[in-house]
């Protein structure tokens, strides 16, 4: 099966501290994987890693074939356009519409003006497809509503549906679910597997929750301190795994205290 | 426990420091408790006849050689009131354009992720130009603008507007950058992240996100525009600072205080106004999780 990211020896330091250190891994076209580890492990660097908003300081990425070092600006910019991200922030638009929010993701492809066409007044045929997307992640009814009037699941789910409604080659998730309850939590996940499934876009979540990670994901990657500790099947994932990837030394237990 | 001392010991040394500064600085400008009693018998009556009008405000002219069919006191003051709003109306249309695009390019929101070392420096250039004009602008007074503005344009409205729209351009700007770059990061970072444009991330994401803000202090500025609108009165532009500064000239102060009080009603009406719209737009995007 094709690659859709593929990451060779990959290190990102913020100063003296490597976010990420030394990562090579492939995560083939369709794939389903969950980034699993503690805060600070690394996954969000490496979600921005991945959809080409931060670059290695060391180590190459390929993303669908195109390897990101020798890729201008316009070149990322039109490989951003497939591939969807949901920052963990959300970061939609609050004081815009959920319509407006969801028709933004295609604004990549689009252009300045008919983005901004789109906002002022979207085409019927934009409106139909939103709304059919809007109806399957369960909140049709609040088309034309305000974002900042939803609550924190509803802003989930029209995160989700921007991302949908840009026709991605690949879903990339930055703790998804880290504001909401657990069975809202488990819902979330659970959609946006059975969303990559019937739209067959390649789908990588870093998870907070490692059972649900184990419940919905084929694929586990586990990181700890910006390195890839496990990687493997659900089943695979041993207890020493587990404490290896989630067990405070005494030297971070103190520092926590 | 050290530390903290060390903190409150370092408190003590700076309160203690400002008010020495503060006495040095009242003993060099000769200032006494005394400065604020009236020199003179002459003074301490026209300071009596002064408050003493406050009460009594005038609803005809004191001045007995206004022609007959000269406008009432209340409308010349109405009229002197809606003047200073045109002023402050037109300094702000001239002021929030041009601030949006100071801030625009005097925030770094909207730049591509990554930016490569050339664009780095380009941008950064700009953005430091601009926050070095938008300083310039707004550390000048506009009443200082003002005497600029009429020694070389002559006494007319669109030098007193202009001398309004600098400074107000400079301090708008400067605010606008900081809601930019502070509040609307979460929003540019998700749209750039899938393909949007720098300049497309700012008119489609950052500009809707951050309205509410911009809005809210355009109309706290707008306030100011209209108090700085009425001081242009006194260097001879016409609003009601102008009928206030004449009536006051002429010990006329029974119409001064007609002035102040329908100048007091305007900023109290556009306050209100202000503030229902500030907290409209505190509602309209209050308990948002974003």
């Amino acid at each position: 099966m094709p690659s859709a990211f593929r990451l060779d020896n990959v290190t990102r330091r913020y100063g003296a501290l490597r976010a990420v250190d030394g990562v090579s891994f492939e995560i083939k076209k369709g794939e389903q994987v969950a980034l699993i580890g503690p805060s600070g492990s690394g996954k969000t660097t490496l979600i921005r890693l991945l959809n080409s908003m931060l670059s290695p300081d060391e180590g190459s990425i390929r993303v669908f074939d195109s390897d990101l070092a020798t890729c201008d600006a316009g070149a990322l910019r039109r490989l951003r356009t497939t591939l969807a991200t949901i920052p963990q922030h959300l970061g939609l638009v609050p004081n815009l519409t959920a319509i407006q929010n969801v028709i933004l993701g295609q604004g990549g492809s689009r252009g300045t003006l008919r983005s901004l066409r789109d906002l002022l007044a979207p085409s019927r045929a934009d409106a139909v497809e939103i709304h059919t997307i809007l109806d399957r992640v369960g909140i049709e009814e609040k088309l034309y509503t305000r974002v900042a009037r939803l609550s924190g699941g509803q802003q989930q789910r029209v995160a989700i549906a921007r991302a949908i409604f840009q026709h991605p080659a690949a879903l990339l998730a930055d703790e998804p679910v880290s504001s909401v309850d657990p069975a809202r939590a488990r819902d979330t996940v659970k959609l946006l597997c059975e969303l990559s499934a019937e739209h067959g876009f390649t789908l990588c979540v870093s998870l907070h929750d490692l059972a649900l990670a184990r419940e919905f994901f084929p694929r586990l990657i586990g990181m700890r301190k910006g390195r890839i500790v496990f990687d493997g099947a659900p089943d695979e994932l041993g207890e020493e795994d587990q404490q290896a990837l989630y067990d405070l030394s005494d030297e971070e237990m103190m520092a926590d205290a | 426990m050290k530390a903290e001392t060390g903190k409150y010991g370092l408190k003590r040394w700076v309160g203690l420091g400002l008010i020495v500064a503060f006495l040095l600085c009242a003993r060099a400008l000769g200032l006494t408790p005394g400065g604020l009693i009236p020199p003179d018998a002459g003074h301490w009556e026209r300071t009596g006849e002064f408050f003493a009008a406050a009460l009594d405000p005038a609803f005809d002219y004191e001045d007995g050689n206004v022609p007959d069919d000269a406008d009432p006191i209340w409308w010349k003051g109405i009229k002197g009131v809606f003047l200073t709003l045109k002023f402050a109306f037109g300094a702000m249309s001239l002021a929030v354009p041009t601030a949006l695009v100071l801030g625009f390019l005097g925030s770094s929101a909207w730049w591509p992720e990554p930016c490569g070392r050339r664009t780095r420096v380009l941008l950064r250039s700009v953005y430091l130009v601009s926050r070095l004009f938008m300083s310039v602008i707004r550390s000048i007074h506009e009443l200082i603008w003002a005497l600029l503005f009429l020694s070389a344009m002559g006494v007319s409205p669109l030098a007193g507007m202009i001398a309004l729209a600098l400074p107000f351009s400079g301090t708008l700007g400067k605010v606008f950058s900081e809601i930019i770059d502070e509040e609307a990061r979460d929003a540019a970072q998700a749209l750039k992240a899938i393909g949007h444009g720098p300049v497309q991330t700012f008119l489609v994401g950052i500009l809707p996100r951050a309205t509410p803000n911009l809005v809210s202090y355009s109309f706290y500025r707008f306030e100011c525009a209209l108090r700085s609108s009425a001081v242009l009165g006194f260097v001879g532009i016409e609003t009601i600072g102008l009928y206030i500064e004449l009536s006051h000239e002429e010990f006329y102060y029974r119409e001064v205080w007609t002035y102040l009080y329908l100048l007091i009603a305007m900023i109290v009406v556009v306050d209100l106004w202000g503030a229902a719209i500030r907290r409209r737009l505190h509602t309209s995007t209050g308990g948002c999780a974003i």
